[in-house]
């Protein structure tokens, strides 16, 4: 039998991919949702409804859903890199935080305004110029708050990943009790481990992001 | 005769339902100061709009020192790098100093080196009496030093023109001086300039020409004097009376 240190020891293993995953994503989330935002606010109509209906699909299906489809279904045609589990948990959970990202920048965008865009082209910048020197920068401080609980998202949902075989904080606790045939100490010591990874970092960046927005003068009036 | 550096002809703007500006022909000369007053609603931020290609004109055309600006194919950008503008809501980038408002251009429009761009930016933040602020971010800063930074901003590229939508016209009362000091200043330099503002004194005292701006479209032009002592038209008149007992009375 594992005392409560030892099954915490072997929980702990799981960790670093738990983390791997949240950043991983997190990052594609930012690096996908911004373009698209901006794409979803300037673009033409075509793109308007291309994107809305890729964010509809990200959104609205439950990411076990998304894992199992790209990891069972979409993987017997493309095992290449489909069949690759973390690939695939790190490929669905980027997409739909970028889904969900994407409208935290549109809300940020047009809470900042469109004069401020009016006002960088009336300098002589080009349209792309004023999205990175003006929008941009203002963009990813209004929304930072708001990024905050989507990194608390995505910590929390990468738990499934254990699901399709990914080595994670919930697959060791569903060893460890299976194992130990304990139900109630590796739950909590999972439950534990998941709250240390989402609160710091979401309220961190929480009032950061507050204060910066504070500061510039950028709340909403 | 001075060379003209801004012109319209026969320029509309119309939008669904309503015509916003309606077949408006004005010429601006170089080191000229006009100034545009009339009702509120009646198109004039339209037409300075039209005017920076900011909003494009549904009829009509706009030139720059001779260069056609509303025929297809003209690069836009290069044309308002020669446009000052100056917002009503003054609109200063919030994320950066004052510098940074001002110097952004000068880096990305203009392409100037780090230095050379910082050492302009502080010429013209100079030129507003701002240079003490160039640290400061706008939110740290009162609406008329804003707006004086928003002047800045406008005039460091040496714009062929300045078009400024009431520039004060948002600013607590105690606050237009120091902005109206400015454009003065600006004005004795012989810096060209199309104004719509409803500060009487000022416009006497600084404008070539003032232009009555009622529907969408010039009622009558004249010099400040025709304005002060016998406009023809009787909406000028009217709007001319009710002005001159505003400004009394403040």
């Amino acid at each position: 039998m594992l005392d409560a240190l030892q099954q915490f020891t072997l929980i702990l293993n799981g960790v670093t991919s738990t983390i791997a995953i949240s950043i991983i994503s997190f990052f594609i989330g930012i690096l996908v949702g911004l373009p698209l935002s901006f794409l979803r606010v300037y673009g033409t109509r075509g793109v308007q409804i291309l994107i809305d209906s890729f964010e509809k699909f990200f959104r609205g299906v439950p990411e076990l859903v998304l894992m199992l489809m790209f990891y069972f279904g979409i993987g017997l045609y493309f095992p290449f890199p489909f069949k690759n589990a973390f690939f695939t948990v790190n490929f669905v959970l980027g997409l739909r935080s970028a889904a969900n990202q994407s409208q935290i920048f549109r809300g940020a965008i047009r809470g900042i305004g469109d004069e401020q865009m009016v006002a960088a082209i009336s300098l002589g910048l080009s349209k792309v110029q004023s999205v990175l020197y003006v929008m941009l920068p203002q963009v990813i401080v209004y929304s930072t708050p708001g990024l905050g609980s989507e990194y608390a998202l995505l910590v929390k949902d990468s738990a499934y990943s254990f699901v399709i075989g990914v080595i994670d904080i919930m697959a060791y606790t569903d060893w460890v009790r299976k194992a130990t045939l304990d139900t109630v100490t590796p739950y909590l010591i999972a439950a534990f481990l998941y709250i240390l990874l989402t609160f710091p970092i979401a309220t961190w960046l929480d009032k950061w992001g507050s204060m910066k927005k504070r500061q510039l003068g950028l709340e909403r009036k | 005769m001075t060379e003209t550096v801004m012109e319209c002809r026969n320029l509309w703007k119309i939008y669904k339902d309503v015509v916003a500006v309606r077949d408006v022909s004005l010429q601006v000369r170089e080191g000229e100061i006009k100034l545009i007053f009339g009702p509120s609603g009646s198109g004039k931020s339209t037409l300075l709009r039209c005017l920076a290609m900011l909003t494009p004109p549904s009829k009509g055309d706009v030139f720059l020192k001779g260069e056609c600006l509303t025929k297809p194919g003209v690069d836009l950008n290069k044309a308002r790098a020669r446009i000052g503008f100056v917002f009503q809501h003054i609109y200063l980038f919030h994320h950066l100093t004052a510098l940074g408002n001002v110097e952004l251009a000068l880096r990305h429009v203009l392409k100037m080196p780090k230095e050379e761009a910082r050492k302009r930016a502080m010429e013209a933040l100079a030129e507003v009496k701002m240079e003490k602020w160039a640290n400061h971010y706008p939110v740290q800063l009162s609406g008329g030093q804003q707006q004086r930074v928003g002047i800045a901003r406008a005039l460091a590229r040496k714009p062929d023109i300045i078009l400024l939508d009431e520039p004060t016209s948002a600013l607590d009362p105690e606050l237009t001086g120091e902005v109206i000091d400015t454009l003065r200043d600006l004005a004795k330099k012989g810096t060209t300039m199309l104004i719509v503002s409803h500060e009487m004194p000022f416009a006497r005292e600084v404008a070539d020409e003032m232009i009555f701006f009622d529907a969408g479209t010039i009622v009558e032009t004249g010099t400040p004097e025709h304005f002060f002592t016998n406009p023809t038209s009787e909406r000028a008149k009217k709007f001319m009376m009710r002005l001159i007992k505003r400004t009394r009375r403040e």
